[in-house]
């Protein structure tokens, strides 16, 4: 008797508290469902999950080959390096095909993409520091300090490249020899190096190369080897030079009135519309028309790529342009069509704002002058490497951490993209 | 015969009408439909037909008191309304992509044959632009503004720069997405062809992809997008509101989406309440017809002829 009213009173309860909004009489009168019960709006409390002066901070994404562990991400080719239990049971990741996080206690100022390795500088009050990470084998990484303004060089010498002299069969891999050059006039404002040669630019607008010129891309005018910086000269002399392009064996220049001017490897037409020889070793004048000022060069491996002063896409060379399956080989500068950026009636202000190269493939950033949004846009030919990029498309296409890139640096296996403050 | 089967026989096609907020489509479709009805049937009814009886009356000129029968054609009842009813009591009226409750904006409809083009128009898949806003601050349980409030953020943090950076992160994945379900081979040339013309879109079912999309004004709390979007339900764009605040760390609410192009129909073809009759809806349909014709043609061609979206 007592459990059964027990009972029956909880199941009154219940269904007292059940059916409150609809039956509950409140100050007197009915009220609507769901807003008598529910607190006013204005005792809600506030949340903060930001405060107002947040600013972001600079992110580095990396993707591609990442066996020789250019990546930086130790579990991705030693797995039991991981502080999770049994994670040396997984393979190791190949490729990593979409970007990935890289988390950094020091804040990267840049990057920069070699065969299998990467360096990063990282700048603090007084020092730069040089972080490196990847192949080793001829000791191109190293820790090393170096203030402002001064160029130092690691890594293989056998051609010269290094801007020392070359020392017979001298062995490279575990050295600590780092060289300091200081033969310029000027200030060095960009280094550029190629597969075996470097190139430099100084504040004054002259280049200097060293290092292999069999293919003529020291542009001295010869083809031997050189192991001092020496500036060049032909069509480049009294020319101010603002930007420099090279990373095989063909060698891009743009000067500040936006003229090109290339030498080096010409075999896969790069240079062929000013001359027919295959290795050009002076620099000389490329007098393209359709172009317009050109603001930007890149130079891959086989072909080269020109940003114009409207932000439109100049591709030449041969393998994978960018301009469909049909267009292999062209000697001549074609246009890539901007609706390939993401031009479309709906964002008619999209334009590239930096170019980069890879062995065989492209990199662009884009940038939106109306909305500031950056996206990027990579496209890349396969010649039977697989997973190189995100997408082997041959089509320019956006990735995810579009917004705000600030830069990016390909190398041949791997890419690199920079999240900037903005 | 007669104005009612003319008027009738106009009355196959396409038009858009202009649904307010707070109307359910089904509800829309139905007052269009006896709009239709009321308009139909009030014209003129054809003539009666006439059928021979005999009549008993007076014999005219007779002096006789005696009924003889006379032959007299009279008007036949069978079709009158009062005996019947009206003439026509349903029309078929289909509706396009269909907008919930709370939307507004463009609704197609089709009448008689025209419902056949509503299928064309679906298997064009084309693009629908939206107007949506959106209130920061706030987060509710269905992600309108007047659901049950979830939580409550301070929102001054958040700047143009900073919603237009997560807006072109939306379109930059939804571009990948829309290359994906597309399904085509893109080591071919035709593929690079339509790329070049901006013509990549899926042509079979795929879930809600946003081709563009941007802020027009910012004001917090207040903020006004466009979306060109395709395969998408009103209530996905709510949510996309609701997702735009949570990457903006703070909560949104969206207080109204509005359909400003279906297709190839515009707010400007779209009829208002006060044009819901027959007439204003005969001139509409014979207005767009034309331009239905054409594109549907064109988006059904094979190969590349797909259109994008026209011109706004």
């Amino acid at each position: 008797m007592r459990l059964v009213a027990l009972a029956a009173r909880v199941r009154l309860g219940w269904r007292l508290s059940g059916s409150g909004p609809e039956l509950r009489p409140g100050r007197g009168h009915w009220t609507a469902a769901g807003r008598s019960r529910s607190p006013r709006e204005a005792d809600t409390p506030v949340f903060q999950y930001v405060g107002e002066r947040a600013a972001r901070a600079d992110r580095i994404f990396v993707w591609g080959f990442s066996f020789s562990g250019a990546l930086g991400v130790p579990t991705f080719v030693l797995p039991g390096a991981g502080p999770e239990p049994r994670a040396g049971s997984r393979p190791r990741r190949r490729i990593q095909p979409v970007p990935y996080r890289l988390e950094l206690d020091q804040k990267i100022s840049s990057a920069a993409c070699g065969y299998g390795f990467t360096l990063l500088s990282s700048k603090t009050k007084d020092v730069t520091k040089v972080w490196g990470m990847g192949l080793n084998k001829d000791s191109q990484l190293g820790f090393h300090r170096s203030r402002k303004d001064t160029i130092f060089s690691m890594g293989n010498n056998s051609y010269g490249q290094c801007g020392r002299n070359v020392v017979e069969d001298e062995i490279y891999s575990e050295s600590h020899r780092v060289t300091r050059l200081q033969d310029f006039e000027g200030q060095v404002v960009q280094v550029v190096c190629g597969q075996d040669h470097s190139l430099f630019l100084t504040d004054k607008g002259e280049v200097y190369s060293c290092g292999w010129g069999a293919d003529g891309q020291t542009g001295l005018g010869h083809y031997n080897i050189t192991s001092v910086p020496t500036k060049l000269g032909g069509d480049l002399a009294g020319v101010h030079v603002v930007q420099l392009a090279t990373y095989g064996d063909c060698c891009l220049a743009v000067s500040a009135e936006g003229g090109l001017f290339g030498w080096g490897n010409s075999e896969y037409l790069q240079l062929a519309s000013v001359t027919d020889s295959t290795q050009v070793n002076v620099p000389r004048c490329l007098p393209f028309s359709g172009v317009g000022r050109v603001k930007q060069a890149a130079c891959g491996g086989t072909g080269c790529a020109v940003l114009n002063g409207e932000g439109h896409v100049f591709v030449w060379g041969y393998g994978i342009l960018g301009k469909g399956p049909n267009l292999v080989e062209t000697a001549l500068p074609e246009m890539i069509p901007p609706t390939l950026f993401g031009l479309t009636e709906f964002n008619p202000e999209v334009q590239v704002s930096l170019i980069r190269c890879g062995l065989s493939h492209f990199a662009a950033l884009t940038s939106d002058d109306a909305r500031g949004a950056r996206g990027c846009g990579v496209w890349c030919g396969s010649h039977g490497d697989s997973g190189q990029v995100v997408h082997l498309m041959l089509l320019p296409d956006r990735l995810e951490p579009g917004p705000g890139l600030r830069a990016t640096w390909t190398a041949q296996q791997g890419v690199r993209g920079d999240r900037g403050p903005s | 015969m007669g104005s009612r089967r003319l008027a009738l026989a106009r009355l196959h096609g396409l038009f858009a009408v202009y649904k307010p907020s707070g109307l359910k489509w089904k509800h829309l479709r139905d007052t269009v439909e006896l709009q239709l009805l009321k308009g139909v049937n009030a014209g003129k009814p054809p003539a009666p037909e006439q059928r021979v009886r005999f009549l008993l009356g007076p014999m005219e000129g007779s002096e006789e008191k005696a009924l003889t029968l006379t032959a007299t054609s009279v008007p036949s009842l069978t079709n009158h309304p009062l005996v019947c009813g009206p003439a026509f009591t349903s029309l078929k009226v289909g509706v396009g992509h269909r907008l919930d409750a709370q939307a507004s904006g463009v609704l197609v409809l089709g009448v008689g044959h025209g419902r056949s083009l509503l299928t064309d128009m679906y298997n064009a898949h084309l693009t629908k632009d939206y107007t949506v806003r959106g209130l920061l601050g706030k987060a509710t349980d269905d992600f309108c503004e007047d659901g049950r409030l979830v939580e409550k953020s301070t929102y001054d943090h958040v700047t143009r720069e900073k919603l237009d950076r997560i807006l072109a992160l939306i379109q930059g994945s939804h571009q990948k997405a829309l290359v994906m379900y597309s399904n085509l081979d893109l080591q071919t040339q035709e593929a690079y062809d339509m790329a070049v013309r901006g013509l990549i879109r899926p042509m079979n079912k795929s879930p809600m992809l946003i081709t563009g999309i941007r802020c027009l004004h910012f004001a917090p709390p207040e903020f006004l997008l466009e979306v060109q979007c395709m395969h998408e339900t009103q209530k996905q764009l709510r949510k996309l509101v609701h997702e735009i605040g949570l990457e903006l760390k703070t909560t949104a609410v969206c207080s109204q989406v509005r359909r400003t192009r279906d297709g190839f129909f515009t707010l400007d073809d779209a009829l208002l309440r006060t044009q819901w009759d027959m007439h204003s809806i005969q001139n509409a349909i014979q207005a767009t017809a034309p331009r239905v014709a054409v594109e549907l043609e064109k988006s059904l061609r094979p190969g590349l002829g797909t259109p994008a979206a026209p011109q706004p």
